[in-house]
């Protein structure tokens, strides 16, 4: 009867095996990533809060939002952010929540972008697959440094500040969730590694969640980047005229115009900026001016003509 | 009626189109151009994508409460997504991975909790915080 503990160690081996060869992703952090990134760096202002019951997602979003300023704690986001029929969060959720404190929310893609963010001061909010495909263990937490020579990552993760885990392991894990990350920073401050669109999508978010204030920021930081940014010029007369800065408003879109003469969208919220500060006739010609460059979708355009010639 | 039946879904959409087409169309549309039109390129949307839109967001909505999200809550949530990110959650809710890990739970078969130990030594996998990958221990 020897023969049955040993068939179910090598079965186990087996099942490991397959299974190692099945998840086991390249490393895709070979080479080295960009000569200039610091060989470690750690993040002391984040602060720490332990994870409770399911609450990983709170925890975590409490941190990043602190570490940018705000005075908010786990219990005052499981409101936001955690759903009581999945016993946990959904990652729209984080980037809801992060909108509504008015915050960036901005994804951050691959491992070399994350350690470039950390090394810029920013903590990473990490998406993470503990386990495996087919029995996941779903997990949120925030990254605050890293050590390349030693190859590890440290987080604040569940119960536990400073874990330290290997790189390599982190790897796969956050390959398993789809490589979800996102950076929640002020809005006067851009991601180290972010490209022009993503901001905008980040910035436009703000004006979804109602914070033009903050979305107004947002822009003026992102043109201060990418100057010839034609919707982040648009974006930012449509917060100014939310915010009630109609001249502000108009400035911003006729800065667009300036970049796009051939576009009707500028010109169209131009009208409306211009119809707000009574200067009807102004307006009459930039709505007309939208409706004459307007490409099959003229009905809005008109619709504008209309209101603005009342 | 707190459940978003077929019934409620078709007599949502009818009121929507019934809305629409019954107002002056110079009245309905008139607005800024959003910047989330303006960076997609979408220009403006046509009165159908309005009410898809309009319908998912709803669904969305819908599907939050019936997790047990409180219904106030639900509307800012949704309203805080863009309409691209609403399109890629709605009907998905159930599905959708949630970040809930509290540990490994007690019960599961002896075999899949030796797997995992196996795969947390060689550094697959990260569920034993207290064990440290033999290949790749970090040095501090």
């Amino acid at each position: 009867m020897t023969s049955a503990p040993r068939a179910v160690s090598i079965t186990v081996g087996l099942v490991a095996l397959v299974l190692l060869a099945g998840c086991a992703p390249a490393l895709r952090l070979s080479p080295t990533p960009a000569a200039e990134l610091p060989r470690e760096a750690e993040l002391a202002d984040v602060p720490f809060f332990a994870q409770e019951r399911y609450y990983c997602g709170p925890a975590s979003l409490a941190m990043v939002l602190a570490w940018s300023g705000l005075a908010v704690g786990p219990d005052d986001l499981v409101p936001e952010v955690y759903t009581p029929g999945r016993e946990g969060t959904l990652r729209t959720d984080i980037l809801a929540a992060a909108r509504r404190h008015g915050r960036l929310a901005v994804r951050v893609r691959t491992l070399p972008d994350l350690l470039a963010e950390l090394a810029a001061g920013h903590p990473v909010l990490v998406f993470q697959n503990l386990a495996l495909r087919w029995i996941p263990q779903w997990h949120f937490a925030v990254a605050i440094g890293y050590d390349l020579d030693a190859g590890a990552l440290v987080l604040h993760s569940g119960t536990r500040a400073r874990y330290v885990t290997p790189l390599r392991t982190f790897e796969r894990t956050w390959a398993r969730a789809d490589q979800w990350a996102v950076v929640v920073l002020p809005p006067d401050r851009l991601p180290a590694t972010a490209d022009e669109p993503m901001v905008l999508q980040a910035a436009s978010g703000l004006e979804r969640a109602g914070r033009h204030a903050e979305a107004a920021t947002a822009y003026g930081a992102l043109l201060r980047r990418w100057p010839a940014s034609y919707p982040g010029l648009v974006g930012l007369g449509n917060a100014r005229y939310r915010l009630g800065d109609y001249a502000g408003a108009e400035d911003a879109f006729r800065r667009a115009i300036d970049l796009r003469p051939d576009d009707p969208a500028a010109w169209n919220n131009l009208a409306h900026a211009l119809a707000r500060q009574q200067r009807r006739d102004d307006a009459i010609a930039a709505a007309q001016k939208a409706l004459g460059l307007a490409r099959g979708d003229g009905e809005a355009y008109r619709a504008t003509l209309t209101e603005v010639s009342r | 009626m707190t459940g978003w039946g077929p019934f409620r879904l078709t007599a949502l959409t009818m009121a929507v189109v019934v809305t629409l087409v019954s107002t002056p169309s110079g009245l309905a549309l008139a607005g800024l151009v959003e910047t989330e039109q303006v960076i997609a390129e979408r220009a403006v949307r046509t009165d159908r994508a309005r009410v898809v839109d309009f319908l998912l967001r709803e669904d969305v909505r819908a599907q939050l409460v019936r997790l047990g999200v409180d219904a106030d809550e639900a509307v800012a949530r949704v309203a805080a997504l863009s309409d691209a990110e609403v399109q890629q959650i709605s009907g998905r809710l159930d599905t959708l991975p949630a970040g809930q890990f509290l540990g490994v739970v007690l019960g599961v078969a002896v075999l899949i909790f030796l797997v995992l130990l196996l795969l947390d030594l060689f550094g697959v996998i990260d569920v034993f915080p207290f064990i440290n990958p033999i290949d790749t221990k970090p040095k501090r």
